[in-house]
């Protein structure tokens, strides 16, 4: 892997397999464990049908690119909505609908996918605060993906 | 070695007392269990000991049972993936946790309750049912009712630590009826007595939930049960019909008035 420096979540790197080894890879045609549309996070309403007592998957853009096996071991079964907190405007949106998704919605959990990147942390915050103003407590776990695919941290949050 | 592996943990601890003391060492306390039904393998799996850790201790079992002779230790199949045993709880789980702390504070306060219980006075005669009161609707009502009615529907019941902490809660009613009995006849020995006996049962119950049970429970829970089980909870909180918070108020207060009594 080489490095350059700069902001950790635009900095370059290369992590390509030298080897080009992929024995490890499934071979043949992976289903697709996406069951709505839409999934941004401005085009969803928190209250549609697939969002009712669901659990959902809150993930940052860059997530189910960097996650190999994204699709099996946390879309299925879920519903989903993705964000970059870095870069989408008007956030405060994003918050509204996040608590909409506590108290109207009485979803059953919340799972909050994010890059190590510093700056995706900002998702978390927003959930954070949109948990300590929706009146309806829910379980939420953050997950913290590498750049290379790894899960880093998997925790639940106060 | 395999034979011990399915057998109870008392049994073997009975016929090599050893045992006891290297089980310890790994803050496995099956000594003072009051049922030893679990079997060995099952112990060293739900420990959450690391791979080191376990071989390390299945070395010395092995050589507790089998003296000057190299046994080969057998490895033993993990039923879930070990974390590190500092995490951070699922919300339903950490809300039972949470609620030990409550009830560890009352048992804690039970050695000076018994000294202080004059039960010629009306005020002794109430801390004694205050207390009672206290087991009865926050311990077992609140809390064991949340486990037994709800968590525990989540796995085995027919496993053997869940019938060890089914027959923990039965003895700890028969405590409690037996110091209700006691008050009637005005008998202080013998709530002194039943008193002590279900600290004693619950300071190891509590423990073997903590360090054991919960974080077994945790790890196999999946992310949609951990959400079914907090709105289950949630639930049952809110037709419970009181305020646990009642019982807050009484444990401050008896703390505070027996840290008056001691200056």
């Amino acid at each position: 892997m080489t490095q350059f420096e700069g902001c950790p979540g635009s900095q370059a790197m290369s992590f390509k397999d030298q080897d080009g080894n992929d024995a490890d890879q499934d071979v043949g045609k992976i289903k697709s464990q996406l069951g709505q549309w839409p999934i941004q996070m401005h085009l969803i309403s928190p209250t549609a049908p697939y969002y009712e007592g669901a659990d959902v998957l809150l993930t940052a853009d860059c997530v189910a690119y960097a996650l190999g096996d994204f699709h099996r071991e946390f879309l299925k079964g879920k519903s989903i909505a993705i964000a970059c907190p870095k870069l989408d405007a008007e956030q405060d949106i994003y918050q509204e609908k996040i608590k909409a998704w506590f108290d109207d919605a009485k979803i059953n959990t919340l799972t909050v996918l994010i890059m190590q990147v510093p700056c995706c942390m900002g998702l978390m915050n927003l959930v954070q605060q949109a948990a300590q103003s929706a009146e309806r407590k829910v379980p939420t776990k953050c997950v913290v993906v590498g750049v290379q695919g790894d899960i880093l941290q998997q925790e639940w949050v106060e | 070695m395999n034979e011990y592996l399915n057998r109870g943990i008392k049994e073997i601890i009975t016929e090599f007392p050893e045992i006891d003391g290297i089980l310890n060492d790994y803050e496995i306390s099956c000594g003072p269990c009051s049922v030893g039904t679990c079997l060995l393998k099952d112990i060293v799996t739900i420990h959450r000991l690391t791979k080191d850790q376990e071989q390390e201790l299945m070395a010395r079992i092995a050589k507790a049972i089998h003296p000057g002779k190299d046994i080969k230790i057998p490895e033993i199949e993990k039923r879930t993936e070990v974390k590190p045993k500092e995490f951070r709880y699922a919300p339903p789980i950490k809300k039972l946790v949470d609620e030990h702390v409550l009830i560890k504070r009352w048992i804690g306060l039970i050695p000076q309750v018994v000294d202080y219980c004059d039960l010629k006075t009306e005020e002794g005669r109430q801390l004694i049912l205050d207390g009672v009161d206290l087991i009865r609707s926050y311990a077992d009502k609140f809390h064991h009712a949340k486990e037994e009615d709800i968590l525990f529907k989540y796995f085995d019941e027919n496993s053997d630590i869940i019938k060890v902490m089914y027959e923990d809660h039965t003895r700890a009613r028969g405590y409690v009826k037996a110091v209700l009995d006691a008050l009637d006849k005005g008998d202080e020995t013998a709530i002194s007595e039943n008193l002590m006996a279900y600290r004693e049962l619950l300071t190891e119950h509590i423990k073997k939930e903590d360090e054991i049970l919960y974080p077994w429970m945790d790890n196999n829970l999946s992310t949609i049960q951990v959400g079914k089980l907090y709105s289950q909870f949630t639930k049952a909180d809110k037709e419970i019909g009181f305020s646990p918070e009642k019982y807050e108020r009484f444990i401050i207060n008896l703390e505070e008035k027996f840290k008056q009594k001691e200056k």
